[in-house]
C-alpha cells in the first residue's frame, strides 16, 4: 500500500461511494459491441471516430495521463488505493454531441453494453450509469427499458453540454418517464470537450484550457437547472432523483438564490412549480468534485453548509486530470457529526441511486 | 535527529532520484547539478506522489508596460517539479511552490559521507 492510502486512517473506516468514475475506453473496444455500420465506421474513420475539442488537458507532460482501461484499474487503483467502497462507472460522455444521431444510438447500446460486460460483471461491488444518446429521446427510452432489469445499472448518465434543446424540454419526457419506470436515476454531468459546440466562443476567444475548463462544466449544469425547474421536470417525475456530477458546489447557492428572486416576480413562466426552486434544488444531489480551493478554508465550510449535509456526495473524478482524492472533501467534514459524514460519504449517493448497501 | 543511508553515491546520477521509506515516510533524493535535495513524497495539494512527477520547465511572463505587450518565455528546463496526480509546480531545489507562496515541501538534510548519501530526518 503507498503511502498515499495509508494516510489518513478516518477514510479507511468510512464507506465510501464515489458518484463519478470515468472509464476511457478505445474506439476500437467499443467498436467491438456496434452492428455494423458502425463497426466499420469505428474502425475505418482515418480521423478520431469520435470528437476532441483538441485541448492539451496533460499541460505539456507535466500531469501524468491517467486511464482506466480495465476492470482491475478501478479496483487496485480506487478501491484499493484510495479507499472507494462502491465506484459508480461511467462510460463516455460524448453521445449527445455526435451529429450522426444514429450512430450516437447504435453506440448508447454498444457503450452500455461494453460497461456490463467487461466491469459490472466482474465485481459485483461496481455499479454503472448507462450513457444515454438524447439526439432520440424514444431510443434512449427504449435503452432503459432494456436495461432496467440489470441490478448494477443504478442510474442514466446525461452528458449537458450538447443536448439541444436543453434537457427540461418536454421533448425529454419519454425519457424521464422510463426512468422513473424503470427505477433508474439521473446524473448530469457537462464537459470541457463539448463546451465548443455549447458555446463556440470557447475555441474562437479562449486561448487557454483554463478558461474554458473554468467555466464549462458549472455553465452546462445551470443551463440543464433553469431549464428542469422551468418545465417542471421534477413535478412531472416525483419519483426521480436528480444528481449534478462534476461541477463542483460552488454554483449551487446562486441558483438556489437566483432562481428564488426570478420566480418570485416570473412565477408564470414556470407554472408547473408549487413550491420555491431552492427546495427544489435542495431535493437533488451534487457531487463534490471538483472541490473549490477558498484560500480561507472556512469558506468551504460555510458552502458545504448552505448546500447541505443532505445533498453532497463524494466524487473522485477519476482518472482525470483534475480528480479529488476522498481526503479532499474529507478535510472540510470535521464540524460535522457522524451521521453527517456519513450521508456525504456514501448515504446520500445511496439515497440518489437507490443503491442496496 | 538520525542520520539515515539511503544508497551509494555512485547509484545516484545527476538528474536522477531515489525514492526510498524512512521511519515510515516516503523521501526522496534527487540529484540535480551534482547538488542533492531530499523531500517527502508527499504533494502539499492532495498527498499526490509529488517526488515521482516529471520535472521540465514553466512559463513565464513579463509585461511592457511601454510597449502593452506581454511575452512569454519558456524557461527554467529541468528546474520544476510537477505533481503527476495535477500539476502542481515545485521549485526542485527549493521546494517552493510556485503557484501558492506560502506552500512548501518540508525538505530534510541531505550529504556524501564517504561513500554513502545520508539523509537526516
Amino acid at each position: 500500500m503507498s503511502q498515499q492510502a495509508q494516510k489518513q486512517e478516518s477514510i479507511q473506516d468510512t464507506t465510501i461511494v464515489d458518484t463519478d468514475v470515468h472509464l476511457s475506453v478505445p474506439a476500437k473496444e467499443v467498436a467491438k459491441y456496434t452492428d455494423e455500420p458502425y463497426r466499420s465506421h469505428m474502425a475505418n474513420t482515418g480521423y478520431a471516430p469520435l470528437p476532441s475539442s483538441g485541448w492539451d488537458r496533460n499541460l505539456a507532460g507535466k500531469i501524468e495521463h491517467y486511464t482506466v482501461q480495465s476492470p482491475e484499474d478501478v479496483q487496485q487503483r480506487l478501491c484499493e488505493e484510495f479507499q472507494i467502497d462502491h465506484p459508480i462507472l461511467n462510460a463516455t460522455s460524448k453521445l449527445p454531441r455526435l451529429p450522426q444521431s444514429d450512430l450516437a444510438v447504435n453506440l448508447m447500446s454498444a457503450y452500455n453494453d461494453l460497461l456490463i460486460d467487461q466491469y459490472l460483471d466482474e465485481y459485483d461491488h461496481f455499479y454503472g450509469l448507462a450513457s444515454l444518446a438524447t439526439q432520440k429521446p424514444d431510443k434512449a427510452a427504449e435503452e432503459l427499458d432494456r436495461l432496467g432489469d440489470e441490478d448494477q445499472i443504478v442510474g442514466a448518465y446525461i452528458a449537458t453540454t450538447g443536448p439541444n434543446p436543453p434537457l427540461g424540454d418536454p421533448e425529454y419526457d419519454i425519457l424521464y418517464q422510463a426512468a422513473q419506470d424503470n427505477d433508474i436515476h439521473i446524473a448530469y454531468h457537462g464537459s470541457g470537450g463539448a463546451f465548443m459546440f455549447e458555446f463556440p466562443r470557447q475555441n474562437q476567444s479562449f486561448e487557454k484550457f483554463i478558461e474554458v475548463h473554468t467555466m464549462a462544466h458549472t455553465w452546462s449544469q445551470m443551463m440543464t437547472l433553469s431549464s428542469l425547474l422551468v418545465h417542471g421536470v421534477p413535478e412531472k417525475f416525483p419519483d426521480l432523483n436528480f444528481t449534478f456530477l462534476e461541477a463542483g458546489i460552488g454554483w449551487i447557492p446562486m441558483m438556489m438564490f437566483r432562481l428564488n428572486k426570478e420566480y418570485s416576480i416570473r412565477r408564470s413562466e414556470a407554472p408547473l412549480l408549487e413550491k420555491s426552486p431552492e427546495e427544489y434544488i435542495r431535493e437533488f444531489y451534487f457531487a463534490s468534485q471538483p472541490i473549490g480551493e477558498a484560500n480561507d478554508p472556512k469558506h468551504m465550510k460555510q458552502l458545504i453548509d448552505i448546500v447541505g449535509v443532505d445533498s453532497l456526495t463524494f466524487a473522485s473524478d477519476y482518472p482525470h486530470w483534475d480528480f479529488d482524492h476522498p481526503d479532499a472533501l474529507e478535510q472540510y467534514l470535521s464540524t460535522f457529526n457522524e451521521e453527517g459524514r456519513q450521508k456525504i460519504m456514501y448515504k446520500n449517493a445511496a439515497d440518489a441511486f437507490a443503491l442496496d448497501l | 535527529m538520525t542520520d539515515h543511508i539511503v544508497a551509494p553515491a555512485d547509484e545516484l546520477e545527476e538528474g536522477g532520484r531515489i525514492i526510498t521509506e524512512l521511519n515510515g515516510r516516503e523521501i526522496c533524493v534527487f540529484n540535480i547539478d551534482g547538488e542533492y535535495y531530499a523531500y517527502n513524497n508527499w504533494c502539499a495539494h492532495q498527498a499526490g506522489p509529488i517526488c515521482e512527477g516529471n520535472i521540465t520547465g514553466t512559463t513565464e511572463a513579463s509585461f511592457d508596460p511601454e510597449s502593452l505587450e506581454v511575452s512569454l518565455d519558456y524557461c527554467r528546463e529541468g528546474e520544476i517539479l510537477n505533481c503527476p496526480w495535477h500539476g502542481w509546480e515545485y521549485e526542485v531545489k527549493s521546494g517552493k511552490c510556485l503557484s501558492r507562496q506560502k506552500v512548501q515541501l518540508p525538505s530534510y538534510a541531505v550529504r556524501v559521507e564517504g561513500e554513502d548519501i545520508i539523509v537526516t530526518l
